[in-house]
């Protein structure tokens, strides 16, 4: 047994540390100029870029969502032509979910997955480094065909037949295919990187049940994404396809069936709403615990909680459909599973209700956006009760009133903890504070824009107005309702930009952080504000659940690594006991290559099938200079830098 | 712990005694494959899934004037990859013993499977006896099973570069349980054959 191996000094002499600093930051720095930015295997860059690309995604489909609202301020407006309009909304929904949520949301665990869990990086950094780019290739893509006004128009699920050769000619469906097959690759990606780095490189002492709940929420949305994310991405797979190649998957007169598309489609689809929402569970606990000074009441009925919502979120999928036909046992049995979902989520929710009770809150802005998830999840939450009413459902579907709902679940359950958790982590990432009076107003905007502009649209829903139209008569009498969402909107407008421009001031000027400026729990708080490339001079010994209010003075640490080169500490999966030690890869320019290369094997898709072999082999050569050793150079190297200093 | 001197007193976890070649759940290449089986697995599950779902709109299956598919040279293929995992078992051994010599001499034998495999699967798309534009049941065959060979495609790009790198002089002690992880991969891939072959050359005989 190799943890024989491991000497458990009591007061062993350990390294100096500045001099280990040193070493440390000599072998795991990043080359300098453009080829070392690209070629970066730091967990934190990656997801750095991942956080900034998702939030100037924000930003598009932020802008898309105004159009939109500008053209339905009033009736019979002219500002957008319908074909525009269809643009608009297909974009917007496909930002939101393939470009947005989901990227934003893996990125903060990619980002603080392995600071909470005392690791030096993720397991396959050159992996990650490629999911980015590849994922930044696909948001480019969908955004260049709107701007050449060749964008996808048949909504941010593509239904068959209006996506298939038949109804919409051209590259337009193509596109969205591709775009989704960028975004799951990307995502798949993720989800593998954080579930290995979670089993195999938590700090020494981290067992199971010490794993923080930011963690469990993000160990549980990648499985979820590995077993949904291929859903999708072969459902693209089958319209490209019958778009390219002339298969029949979804033609009815060749043996197809458009149902096969929407059965695909939201077996991905719903278990997506719960890997965008899973992981705003997560920051919700940190941030609570952290502002109540207390551990996250009932923690194994938590983690059990949001491994029974991963389970429930993929015996949904059906109630996407109840407008289809679908038998009646069907129908009792997905409305059921609808509204057990509710008892997991009520069961969280009285645990931080009871967080909130025993500890002493401190109403900072973290606080704020954590409290008002509370409510605007509620009201969704109540909103989808009432969808998951077969006969309910079939009265508003298709009805602004879901659209109603799906904001308040996103907006509430996700993008709310979301903001909170920038101004919470937001100190860690740049080592500056955001400023807490601007935070206040950003927040207040932003919960009476959310409010203003949905709150309107369950009333929309009920008197009938229909999603995806783009523009109604004055007679409808909706006139009034529509300008306040657009009023709303506006108000959510102002906010995102006063978030901006707090980010700027705070990288300007804000105050510096220090390591630890809310007197946190978990790990990532130990390490620097930013974190050095390798994270933790000395891996810290993890010696209770709220790592960092339960460590002792004379707290052990790990030594014995490499310092000369990148090595890392792999545990054993249950109990975080030291097991063996892992050559790190060094900076690759070849995944951007390889990435690239992807672009074109994936973009040519669309115009011609010869796009395969001919990318394939394009990305044959990346790959195998990847998998090529490429440490002894850098070793070289390294050692030629050092002899020309000295 | 190269060229770092000892000189704080501090309480310490030494792991500098741990071994930096291991195998199986111990390594991280290891879960890292074990991940993409899974995602491949659940994307030929899918495969699955569409087929059954499409098979349901049709009288016969295969449908009207499509021929059921050949079962001669896709049985050979299948026998031929169940028996390749007793070579594939076999370098997974001689990684394990840290062989160098007749690990090389396995990955090639591996390679050589995976070429006759690719040749073989060239007569799996004859066999099938319907075009991809045939019909929905055409599409969903010949997707599966080209689905399926890209999968084998990779894997002999896998094998080679793993025959080439412990070929080279950059070879480490290391690079064996990578190549113990090809061999685990082998045996995922050619598992999912299986169930495929028997849905799709066995299956229009059973489900009529």
């Amino acid at each position: 047994m190799t943890t024989q191996a491991v000497r458990p000094g009591s007061t062993a002499t350990a390294p100096d540390e500045a001099e280990v600093r040193a070493a440390l930051d000599a072998s795991w720095g990043r080359p300098v100029g453009l080829l070392g930015w690209i070629s970066t295997v730091d967990h934190k860059d990656v997801a750095r870029r991942y956080l900034v690309t998702a939030f100037v995604f924000f930003i598009l489909g932020g802008l898309d969502a105004a159009l939109m609202r500008i053209q339905l301020a009033r009736p019979e407006n002219r500002f957008l032509t319908p074909d525009q309009y269809n643009q608009l909304f297909t974009v917007h929904g496909t930002t939101m979910m393939f470009l947005f949520a989901v990227p934003v949301m893996t990125a903060m665990g990619l980002y603080f997955v392995p600071l909470m869990i005392g690791a030096r990086n993720v397991s396959f950094p050159r992996l990650n480094n490629y999911g980015y780019w590849v994922y930044l290739i696909g948001g480019v893509l969908l955004y260049v065909s709107l701007f050449v006004n060749s964008a996808p128009d048949t909504g941010w699920f593509s239904y068959v037949p209006l996506a298939g050769p038949g109804y919409t000619p051209g590259k337009r469906a193509d596109i969205y295919a591709q775009t989704v097959t960028f975004t799951e690759i990307s995502a798949l990606i993720t989800a593998v990187e954080i579930i290995v780095t979670v089993f195999k490189h938590r700090a020494p002492g981290m067992t199971l049940n010490r794993i923080p709940l930011f963690v469990w929420a993000m160990l549980v949305t990648s499985f979820m994404i590995l077993f949904a994310m291929p859903w999708v991405a072969t459902a693209s797979l089958f319209l490209a396809a019958d778009r390219l190649i002339a298969t029949h998957f979804f033609n009815p007169a060749e043996g197809g069936d458009p149902m096969l598309w929407q059965h695909l489609f939201w077996f991905f689809g719903h278990p997506e709403v719960y890997i965008i929402f899973i992981p705003a569970l997560g920051m919700i606990s940190s941030i609570l615990a952290t502002f109540t000074r207390r551990e996250v009441f009932g923690y194994p009925v938590m983690v059990l909680s949001l491994v029974a919502t991963g389970f429930l979120g993929f015996g949904l999928w059906v109630h996407h459909m109840f407008a289809t036909g679908i038998p009646q046992l069907g129908q009792s049995y997905f409305t059921a599973a609808s509204a057990m979902i509710a008892i997991p989520s009520g069961v969280q929710i009285f645990c931080w209700i009871a967080t909130l009770w025993v500890g002493r809150p401190r109403w900072t802005v973290p606080m704020l956006y954590a409290t008002a998830f509370v409510v605007l999840f509620l009201i969704g939450g109540l909103s989808g009760v009432m969808v998951a009413s077969v006969p309910f459902d079939l009265q508003v579907h298709d009805t602004y009133f879901v659209v109603a709902h799906l904001h308040y679940v996103l907006l509430g359950g996700a993008v709310f903890p979301l903001f909170g958790a920038f101004y919470y982590w937001f100190p860690k990432i740049t080592g500056r504070m955001l400023d807490e009076r601007l935070g206040r107003w950003q927040f207040g905007l932003f919960f009476a824009g959310v409010n203003l502009t949905f709150f309107p649209m369950h009333y929309l829903g009920l008197h009938g107005m229909p999603r995806r139209v783009y523009t109604y008569l004055l007679e409808s009498g909706w006139g009034d309702l529509n300008l306040l969402a657009t009023a709303g909107a506006v108000t959510i407008a102002a906010s995102v930009l006063l978030f901006i421009l707090n980010v700027v001031r705070a990288l300007r000027a804000g105050p510096l952080a220090g390591n630890d400026p809310w007197g946190g729990e978990t790990l990532e708080w130990l390490a620097e504000s930013p974190p050095r490339p390798y994270n933790f001079a000395f891996q810290p010994v993890v010696q209770g659940r709220a790592a960092l209010w339960s460590r002792t003075p004379d707290a052990p640490v790990v030594v014995g690594l490499r310092t000369d080169m990148r090595e890392v500490l792999v545990t054993t999966v249950m109990d975080a006991a030291p097991d063996n030690r892992h050559r790190h890869p060094d900076p690759d320019r070849m995944p951007f290559v390889a990435a690239l290369a992807t672009g074109v094997l994936f973009i040519s898709l669309v115009f011609t099938p010869w796009g395969l072999p001919v990318g394939a082999l394009l990305l044959a050569v990346p790959m195998i200079l990847w998998g090529w050793p490429n440490e002894e150079d850098n070793e070289k190297q390294r050692r030629q830098e050092r002899e020309t200093v000295t | 712990m190269s060229g770092i001197q000892p000189s704080l007193q501090r309480s310490t976890i030494d792991v500098a005694g741990l071994p930096t070649t291991v195998f199986g759940p111990r390594d991280i290449m290891w879960w890292g494959t074990l991940g993409f089986l899974v995602i491949e697995g659940t994307t030929l599950f899918i495969c699955v899934a569409a087929y059954f779902f499409l098979w349901r709109n049709e009288a016969t299956w295969p449908p009207e004037h499509t021929l059921r598919p050949s079962l001669f040279w896709p049985t050979v293929h299948v026998l031929f990859l169940a028996a390749s995992n007793l070579l594939a078992r076999q370098l997974s051994k001689a990684a394990h013993a840290l062989d160098e010599h007749r690990t090389r001499r396995w990955l090639l034998v591996l390679a050589a499977v995976a070429a006759v495999s690719l040749a073989l699967r060239w007569q799996d798309f004859l066999a099938l006896n319907a075009r991809w534009d045939t019909n929905a049941y055409g599409s969903i065959v010949w997707l599966t099973v080209g689905l399926h060979a890209t999968l084998i495609a990779a894997e002999l790009g896998e094998l080679c570069l793993m025959y080439a790198l412990l070929a080279s002089e950059r070879r480490e002690e290391r690079h064996l349980a990578d190549a113990s992880d090809v061999a685990f991969y082998w045996y995922g891939l050619t598992l999912f054959w299986v169930p495929l072959y028997v849905m799709i050359y066995l299956g229009p005989r059973l489900l009529r």
